[in-house]
């Protein structure tokens, strides 16, 4: 991975002052086994960071923390947050990773929405030598993916959705519908999969799935699905919606209809925008992971990866910043194929007891 | 002929040229990599089926008409194909019956255009939303992939170097399109229709069999297209290719063809592809965001819109204080799109 050395100069005095930035700082730390790798301040690195598309909440988070880590490292390229509109999201995407070794970037830093159609244009990049990291929502089969840093166990979150739908509709159980994203997003569908597997578990038998409907992440298909879901299934207790639109618009859905009663509506959202219905009882219990801390993370472990630093192997560790010390895995939610994983964590389960606070 | 090139480069076309340099220059002065081929094959490839339709869709315009249902059509096929080969058909066989859907569909429309008379807005306006509801009931909403590696190989990778079966497709349809509108008689029957069908009519001519054989291939190529776009994704969805009419009319009015029919040309239109083309390239690349990019390719549908009917408004003006007009050499009456975008009928 090359490094750019800083094209500018104000002065010959600031030559000799500027010498030790212009080496290209890849004092690559091999690392020793159990030395975590530092990274190496005011490299010149330029990063793009990809969202699924721009507009909603999390996502301005990642790119909050993201800014955060640039800062604290000194990166004199500004960070390029861009992405496509909701409604083009997969064929957007596409067009931002195929572009962007022409855009010369350094480093990808992808939450993909474009399943495995995105493969060949990270395989390209990876190619022209730009390095995929991939966050929040991973490339299924790892193909043209440096690593992907993981928020949460993708495991967890299926047993942490189920128990919460337990808790919420009680020993004798009930019937639930999914409103999830779009039927490509990965880490959704991961989610809902390891869910399904989660109530495989005895302990989970009185709950019956009823049926699993898209909203695509926009706020009114989302809404629809849920009104469409409410007449459908007159006996459903429970709307999972394991995406932090799909949750709001449920939400909202049942308050409107006055069903917050007889229908409760939980998953993973943003405290937030989820107060009012955790208080109002619509949403009693929901969860969620920090994804300010998810985007500073990201872009350590990308700014690690680009300055060569670290090569993205089994095994490596490194430090990022606040949060401490990382390893490089193997990731064990993807086992048929060969991907690798860095997990952040924890969880946080937010319900009337906490949801004021975290919601600030 | 010299003469005919110097009046274009004056016109329309010539203002196309400029933008279009002034796009090119941008892009060349901040991309490093922009002239490369690895980037020229990205530019193209990833607009390549709107690019497609655009063509046929040059026809239907200057025919005085208007189809609405070109993307939902890609959709449908896109879908069509899916759905057979998800069930166990084989992939070939699945593309040649989205293909026939394609022409079937669009000779129904070209049916209740050109037979029954119908508006084709209100046509295919429900071709809009019916195409698009019978792929949402073929495909639901799931994401259908798993092709296979022969499809995705030929939507994806180069054929014959790095050019792709779409852009080999393309520039043959352009080569086509070109060669039958400016050089057919099929070509100048659609500019007569598009300026006056009655005129048209009483001269004998066969409008209803004109304007059949355009709706036809506009749903033909359009399902080609929707083929060609689930082969480059890998995958296909019920909303593939939504929104897409828009950015394709958009083209077409950019390229200098009049909204009311009857004028345009090809080398307009093409112009207009390739900068618009260049200009998301270049969006892209300098890391401007999709609403961004929408905005400003609704500006320049507003400027493609506008400005040609401004500037006939002061030439009307221009031209009613100036009582001679033999002093203005020859009337160019049909094929100046400044003028006759000012008046329909």
């Amino acid at each position: 991975m090359n490094v750019k050395t800083r094209r500018w100069m104000t002065g010959v005095a600031c030559a000799g002052l500027l010498a030790a930035n212009m080496v290209p700082a890849v004092l690559a730390q091999t690392p020793v086994s159990g030395e975590a790798v530092t990274a190496e301040p005011g490299q010149e690195v330029k990063m793009m960071l990809l969202p699924k598309f721009l507009g909603i909440l999390p996502f301005d988070q990642a790119n909050q923390g993201a800014e955060e880590a640039a800062a604290e490292l000194g990166n004199p390229t500004p960070l390029d947050f861009v992405g496509p509109t909701a409604e083009n999201s997969v064929a957007g995407q596409i067009e931002f990773v195929t572009n962007a070794p022409a855009g010369e970037y350094d480093v990808i830093m992808l939450s993909n929405n474009s399943g495995d159609q995105i493969v060949p244009a990270a395989v390209a990049a990876q190619e022209a030598g730009i390095p995929v990291v991939t966050w929040d929502s991973p490339i299924p089969t790892g193909e043209g993916e440096s690593l992907f840093v993981a928020q949460v166990d993708f495991d967890e979150t299926g047993q942490v959705m189920a128990e919460m739908a337990r808790s919420i509709l009680g020993e004798d159980g009930g019937q639930f519908a999914i409103l999830s994203a779009s039927p490509d997003a990965a880490n959704q569908n991961a989610w809902i999969a390891a869910m399904e597997t989660a109530l495989e578990d005895p302990a989970f038998e009185n709950l019956e799935l009823l049926e699993i409907v898209y909203g695509d992440d926009q706020s009114e298909k989302s809404y629809e699905q849920a009104l469409a879901l409410i007449s459908k299934h007159p006996d459903m207790e429970l709307i999972m919606a394991p995406t932090s639109v799909g949750i709001v618009a449920a939400a909202q859905a049942l308050q409107n209809e006055g069903l917050c009663e007889e229908i409760k509506v939980s998953g993973l959202g943003v405290p937030a925008e989820m107060l009012e219905y955790t208080q109002n009882g619509c949403a009693p219990e929901f969860a969620l992971w920090s994804f300010v801390d998810l985007g500073y993370l990201t872009y350590y472990v990308s700014y690690l990866l680009a300055t060569g630093a670290i090569e993205g192997v089994e095994g490596e560790r490194f430090v990022a910043g606040r949060l401490g010390e990382y390893e490089i895995t193997k990731d064990p939610t993807r086992p048929d194929v060969d991907a690798l994983r860095v997990l952040m964590g924890p969880f946080t389960v937010y319900n009337i007891d906490n949801v004021e606070e975290a919601a600030g | 002929m010299a003469r005919e090139l110097w009046r274009r480069l004056l016109g329309w076309e010539g203002l196309l040229l400029v933008l279009l340099l002034a796009v090119l220059g941008f892009n060349i002065t901040r991309v490093p990599n922009f002239l490369t081929v690895a980037n020229q094959i990205n530019l193209f490839q990833l607009g390549i089926e709107k690019a497609i339709v655009v063509l046929v869709m040059t026809f239907v315009i200057i025919s005085g008409e208007i189809d609405l249902s070109v993307a939902s059509m890609m959709g449908l096929s896109a879908a069509t194909a899916a759905a057979l080969f998800e069930s166990g058909a084989p992939m070939l066989l699945a593309i040649i019956v989205a293909l026939g859907v394609g022409a079937g569909f669009g000779l129904i429309n070209g049916y209740f255009v050109a037979i029954v008379g119908l508006s084709s807005l209100a046509v295919t306006l429900a071709g809009y939303v019916g195409f698009r509801g019978l792929a949402r009931l073929l495909v639901q909403d799931r994401s259908v992939g798993g092709f296979p590696e022969w499809f995705t190989r030929l939507g994806q990778q180069g054929l014959i170097g790095p050019l792709t079966l779409s852009i080999i497709i393309f520039a043959m349809l352009a080569i086509v399109a070109t060669v039958v509108l400016h050089f057919s008689g099929f070509g100048r029957l659609t500019y007569v229709i598009g300026n006056s069908a009655q005129v048209a009519r009483y001269s004998g001519v066969s409008v209803a069999r004109t304007k059949l054989i355009i709706f036809t291939a506009s749903g033909f190529i359009s399902a080609l297209a929707g083929v060609l776009m689930a082969a480059r994704l890998g995958a296909v969805r019920a909303s593939t290719a939504e929104g897409f009419e828009l950015d394709i009319i958009t083209v077409v009015l950019l390229g200098g063809v009049s909204i009311f029919g009857g004028v345009g040309s090809m080398a307009g239109v093409l112009l207009s592809t390739y900068l618009v083309l260049n200009l998301r390239n270049g969006l892209v690349i300098a890391g401007v965001t999709g609403n961004t990019q929408t905005g400003i390719i609704g500006l320049l549908l507003i400027l493609s819109v506008l400005v040609p009917n401004l500037a006939g408004r002061v030439r009307e003006r221009l031209r009613r204080r100036q009582p001679d007009p033999s002093l203005r050499g020859p009337p160019q009456e049909a094929a100046d799109p400044a003028r006759s975008q000012t008046a329909p009928g």
